[in-house]
């Protein structure tokens, strides 16, 4: 009985509420978590974002973030107070929410999923689908296959930018002679040591074999962890990580060295004037880990030159990583939010003209934005990159982030982080074991 | 729920202060009224039952909380350790078959093996030394004292990113910030015969760097497994089976095994200053007319005394290890082999989704604290009989 | 007594000893706190020890750091919601735990042995083993062979939820510490009051409370740093909303919020946490040492 009455006055408040608001969604609140630190410059970007769409249809969007947020999403999954949409860093969590019935397919949020798949790309789309039922909205993406170079130091030595593998092996030898060491690498990563080593493996993989082919079936365990093709790709990385004098501070530092911190030598100079290394192979958010009066000169002073070809027969191929969200409610302010992002062409200006000057360097997967307006020339760069790739179907995502969480980051970011330590007689011990583990 | 939807639209009406500070009068007069009642309540009751009903009065809601807030929990994650990754089927024992085959698994128990002897010994050692020696101490006890109690005012997390400033490691030519590595790389000269130095510019504008053959180079301490990477250990074989032991020594795990001991030493310190104020003074004078020599008092006459208060202490210490996370958490995340089973139980749960096998993480952490829970259970009865 | 042998704790060597370890102690703050006065920028390019010798340090000097965290929206929210969180979380076990205590110590009642065994076992469930179980308890009830033993009461992300968590993980540590202090009162005073024909709830709140001040400080000043420093339960049952944020979890958050090694906010972020767990520390670090050995010293 009571509860009833309760519910009554409840009714009776919706009612004023809905009368006051004149049946807008002015007001309602949407509360969005993702991985990004809320005081970091993606967290603003992201903050920026909601802050026009909060002008444009008075709904409050507000975005945390969180360092810890795997676990932490997992809880909330589990404690019923759970916010409106989620940024997963990755697509596989999208999937496993969807798989436990915890999210809304993007159907039931009006999205005209035509519209949606034109603007980020079958691939992409497919990505965030589970049992023939898109749950997962594209986002943000990173461009993996590039390699940091600083020009004026090629210059002054004479270097040319390698077009292929064997073109960049012989700069790196003349490099060694030189006495410098050609490459940063550091892979540690709390909780997660090892991925920046099988990032280069899955950008050799594009470039070997069958191309993207074999990787999608790499990917989906059509071809065993240990095929010749898997091992093929793990020789070409161990010759980078354990040939002589190629990585700054020898083999031993790539397992020490914070991946935020592994560009820093070449911004350094020693005694005698030479950087700490001339080549950084990493994601373009790399950039706001640089030092600060670095940062500005990304595109210019730094810039890049893309993964070299192997296979000279294969076509162009890019490998990215980005988030994926999705929404945990069908509110109509949910459903607003949702369609904006995914929708609205401008939705990504405030990120890409560095609004309010956030300094976030993300890129937005819509093919539809307008990459001339992104503010720095690397980005501007990496955009229409991205673009071109997602339209030629040439944009692959990050093998890792898509394999089941056992192996993607289980065994094989464990074991790529023995191989670095254990030298190229590792490499059959460790793809067994990534095999062996697969469930 | 009716009182939950209540309680949100309350949360919506008034200001945050006016309802935190509501909502502690009305539970704590709810808390006061609950005992008045109860107490009003047992005054009917025949009188020789009186005192069994104010037992259960008394304790009673402490037992009603425990038992919802941790038995109940306790259980349910017994139960769930028999399950699958999502909870839905019955898998038997595999969940710990799992727990003593993995390598990492059994890595992570190895850690926590380390630990628990680590921390604990270390802890109790510290804090009878300095706990002795500064209780002797004519003027400076407190100080002494707080300068060592301090940590245990700090929480884990800024404890541990204090010491990750200490062992903190950057690639080469950047300057070592991190106290060990920035003193290791300053020292001796290169193999020309220049001075190595950590990345300084001096005043007539030279540099003096670490990267050339012959300095030291830095060490990513956290990284570090084994002492295989240290340069002087580089060529020890490691066939022989104690120099192999010796080489495969985990440094990083007993690196951040020392911020727990760092951070406990107070503890065990002012627990065992208060125990041993509690000695006869004539006992040890008595030793000392006999001539016995310092250490020997410490050992044969102040050790014996403390015998329980040890104990204690070890009980004490034996359960924060096995809880310690935070620790491992902001520093490796448990990477190169340096995982803690609480971390692994969260790892299991949130990272590979897998809530059977974290579950029995969880459960094989409350099965550890058994045996020395037997023994003070077994210490209880015996004093209880003297 | 003994004027011409040298007392040992009074020779060189055992305050040598005492020294050198007390450095040790300190040493890992020094360097900490004395860089959450240093640019950003300069921390990364010379160590501090270095600062020091070549003056940088004192030219550099600046409070820049912190005024970049205590100036940040909203710190004085989440310093509001920490005392919210913490005051209640440290109350509520104390209290219950008092009235259990007594019972232990004073009252003969059946089974009060397997009572007392029951709250020690639960001293050990380890708090990530309940974590999930409890989130699930918060918000959907628990259900035993079919009945409804507590409803459905989704109180997740509210403080009572915090406080709830708290209660229960502060609760067999707190009843066991003071049983022991109580254990430790002359009992003739209490048997004298029921003599006297007090009713155990008189005798409790005018006699067995107030001789046990010293132990209920101290689990309160433990209780009170624990849950002050504590950012796993307030997060895991707080939620994410920004209004929740307590201290602890929002420094971190600021200093985690510029990537790379942001050591100049990581340092001040870290000591700006750290300051009022040190202020309750200093100021009842009488009654906590002293009353935490209350219980431990007899055993």
């Amino acid at each position: 009985m009571r509860k009833s009455i309760f519910g009554l006055s409840l009714l009776t408040l919706a009612l004023i509420a809905a009368a006051c608001g004149g049946g807008s969604l002015e007001g309602e609140e949407v509360l969005v978590f993702g991985a990004p630190a809320t005081d970091g410059p993606d967290g603003k970007a992201i903050q920026e974002v909601f802050d026009d769409f909060t002008e444009e249809t008075g709904i409050i969007a507000t975005y945390v973030g969180s360092e810890n947020f795997e676990s932490e999403v997992q809880v909330q999954l589990e404690s019923g107070d759970v916010p409106d949409i989620i940024y997963w860093p990755q697509p596989g969590g999208v999937v496993d929410a969807a798989e436990r019935g915890l999210l809304v397919p993007l159907e039931d949020l009006d999205i005209d999923l035509d519209e949606y798949e034109s603007r980020y790309s079958p691939y992409l789309v497919s990505l965030g689908v589970v049992d023939g039922v898109a749950y997962g909205g594209a986002n943000a993406v990173n461009l993996k296959s590039i390699v940091w170079y600083q020009p004026a130091e090629f210059d002054k030595r004479g270097y040319s930018i390698p077009a292929t593998w064997d073109e960049m092996i012989a700069l790196a030898d003349q490099i060694v002679a030189d006495g410098m060491n050609p490459f940063c690498f550091g892979m540690y990563s709390n909780g997660a040591t090892g991925w920046l080593a099988t990032d280069w493996m899955e950008d050799v993989m594009l470039r070997t074999g069958g191309g993207t082919a074999t990787y999608d079936q790499w990917v989906n365990h059509e071809i065993p962890f240990n095929d010749p093709v898997v091992k093929n790709a793990a020789e070409y990385l161990s010759q980078i990580m354990h040939t002589p004098d190629y990585v700054v501070g020898g083999t031993d530092a790539i397992v020490s060295t914070f991946f935020g911190n592994a560009q820093d030598p070449m911004f350094e100079r020693d005694a005698d004037g030479n950087p700490g290394c001339l080549m950084h192979r990493q994601a373009s958010f790399i950039v706001g880990f640089w030092p600060e009066d670095a940062q500005p000169g990304a595109g210019t002073e730094t810039t890049v030159f893309p993964f070299p070809v192997i296979d000279a027969s294969l076509p162009k191929a890019a490998l990215g990583g980005g988030d994926m969200f999705a929404a945990t409610n069908d509110r109509e302010a949910t459903a607003a939010l949702v369609q904006y992002l995914l929708l609205d062409d401008e939705a990504w200006t405030p990120v890409a003209t560095n609004r309010n000057g956030h300094g976030s360097t993300r890129i937005t997967a819509n093919v539809n934005f307008d990459t001339s307006l992104y503010e720095l020339e690397i980005t501007r760069v990496l955009g229409a990159t991205i673009n071109a790739a997602l339209s030629e179907n040439a944009f692959r995502f990050d093998a890792s982030d898509l394999m089941p969480v056992e192996i993607g980051q289980g065994a094989f970011w464990s074991e790529m982080t023995e191989l670095a330590s254990n030298g190229p007689s590792y490499i059959d011990t460790a793809l067994d074991n990534i095999e062996n583990a697969w469930p | 729920m009716s009182q939950a939807i209540l309680f949100r639209e309350l949360t919506k009406v008034l200001p945050r202060p006016v309802l935190v500070v509501l909502a502690i009068v009305v539970g704590s007069t709810f808390i006061f009224l609950l005992y008045l009642g109860m107490n009003k309540l047992i005054n009917y009751a025949p009188e020789r039952y009186h005192e069994g009903l104010y037992g259960a009065m008394f304790v009673g809601p402490a037992i009603f909380l425990l038992g919802l807030f941790l038995l109940y929990p306790a259980i349910r994650t017994i139960y769930l350790s028999f399950f699958d990754k999502r909870g839905n089927n019955f898998i038997g024992f595999e969940n710990y078959i799992w727990s003593f085959s993995d390598r990492l698994m059994l890595i992570t128990i190895r850690n926590q093996v380390i630990w628990l002897v680590g921390v604990v010994t270390l802890v109790i050692l510290f804090g009878l030394v300095v706990g002795y020696i500064s209780d002797r101490l004519k003027k400076g006890e407190a100080f002494f004292k707080s300068i060592i109690f301090m940590p245990m005012a700090i929480s884990a997390v800024g404890s541990s990113a204090i010491f990750k400033f200490i062992y903190e490691y950057r690639p080469p030519p950047l300057t070592q910030i991190g106290l060990i590595n920035g003193l290791r790389v300053g020292v001796g000269s290169d193999v020309n015969g220049n001075e190595c130095g950590n990345n300084v510019t001096l005043d007539d504008g030279t540099k003096l760097d670490y990267v050339n053959e012959g300095c030291l180079k830095p060490i990513g301490w956290l990284q570090q497994r084994d002492l295989t990477n240290l340069p002087s250990f580089e060529n020890i074989t490691s066939t022989e089976f104690f120099s192999s032991i010796f080489v495969n020594f985990p440094i990083n795990t007993v690196l951040l095994m020392l911020v727990m001991v760092w951070m406990f030493t107070g503890f065990a310190m002012v627990v065992f200053s208060a125990a041993i104020k509690a000695i006869p003074g004539e006992i040890i004078e008595a030793g000392q007319i006999d001539g016995a020599s310092e250490g020997k008092i410490f050992l044969s006459i102040v050790i014996p005394y403390l015998k329980t208060t040890i104990l204690v202490v070890a009980t004490y210490m034996t359960v924060s290890v096995l809880k310690a996370f935070d620790i491992i958490y902001v520093t490796t995340r448990g990477d190169f082999e340096t995982n803690l089973l609480a971390v692994k139980m969260l790892d299991e749960f949130a990272k590979f989704l897998n809530q059977g096998r974290s579950a029995a993480v969880a459960v094989i952490i409350f099965i550890s604290v058994i045996p020395i829970i037997i023994l003070n259970i077994i210490r209880n009865k015996s004093e209880a009989k003297s | 007594m003994n004027n011409q042998v040298q007392k040992w704790y009074d020779k060189p060597i055992s305050k040598i000893i005492l020294v050198s370890i007390s450095l040790t102690w300190v040493l890992p703050y020094f360097g900490f706190v004395l860089s959450s006065f240093r640019p950003g920028d300069s921390i990364k390019r010379v160590s501090w020890w270095s600062s020091i010798a070549t003056g940088d340090f004192i030219r550099e000097f600046t409070f820049d750091n912190y005024s970049e965290i205590l100036f940040a929206e909203n710190l004085s929210r989440s310093f509001f919601n920490s005392f919210a969180v913490t005051i209640p979380s440290t109350i509520i076990p104390i209290t219950i735990a008092a009235f259990a205590a007594y019972a232990f110590a004073f009252i003969d009642f059946k089974g009060k042995d397997i009572a007392f065994l029951f709250v020690v076992a639960m001293m050990i469930v380890p708090l990530q083993m309940s974590l999930i179980p409890l989130i699930k308890l918060f918000s959907k009830g628990a259900v035993l062979f079919g009945v409804t033993v507590i409803p459905e009461l989704s109180i997740n992300g509210t403080f009572v939820a915090v406080w709830f968590a708290h209660t229960g993980f502060g609760l067999p540590l707190a009843t066991f510490l003071l049983r022991d202090f109580m254990m430790g009162l002359p009992k003739s005073v209490i048997e004298s009051a029921k003599i006297d024909g007090a009713s155990h709830l008189t005798t409790f709140f005018k006699l067995a409370l107030p001789l046990s001040v010293a132990g209920i400080a101290a689990f309160a000043t433990f209780q009170f740093l624990w849950v002050y420093n504590d950012f796993l339960v307030a997060n895991v049952f707080l939620g994410i909303r920004p209004q929740n944020l307590v201290v602890t979890s929002h420094v971190a958050q600021l200093t985690v919020g510029n990537y790379g090694e942001a050591w100049h906010l990581r340092t001040s972020g870290a000591v700006i946490s750290m300051i009022v767990p040190l202020i309750v520390f200093f100021s009842l670090q009488r009654f906590f040492i002293r009353g935490l050995i209350g219980g431990a010293v007899k055993g």
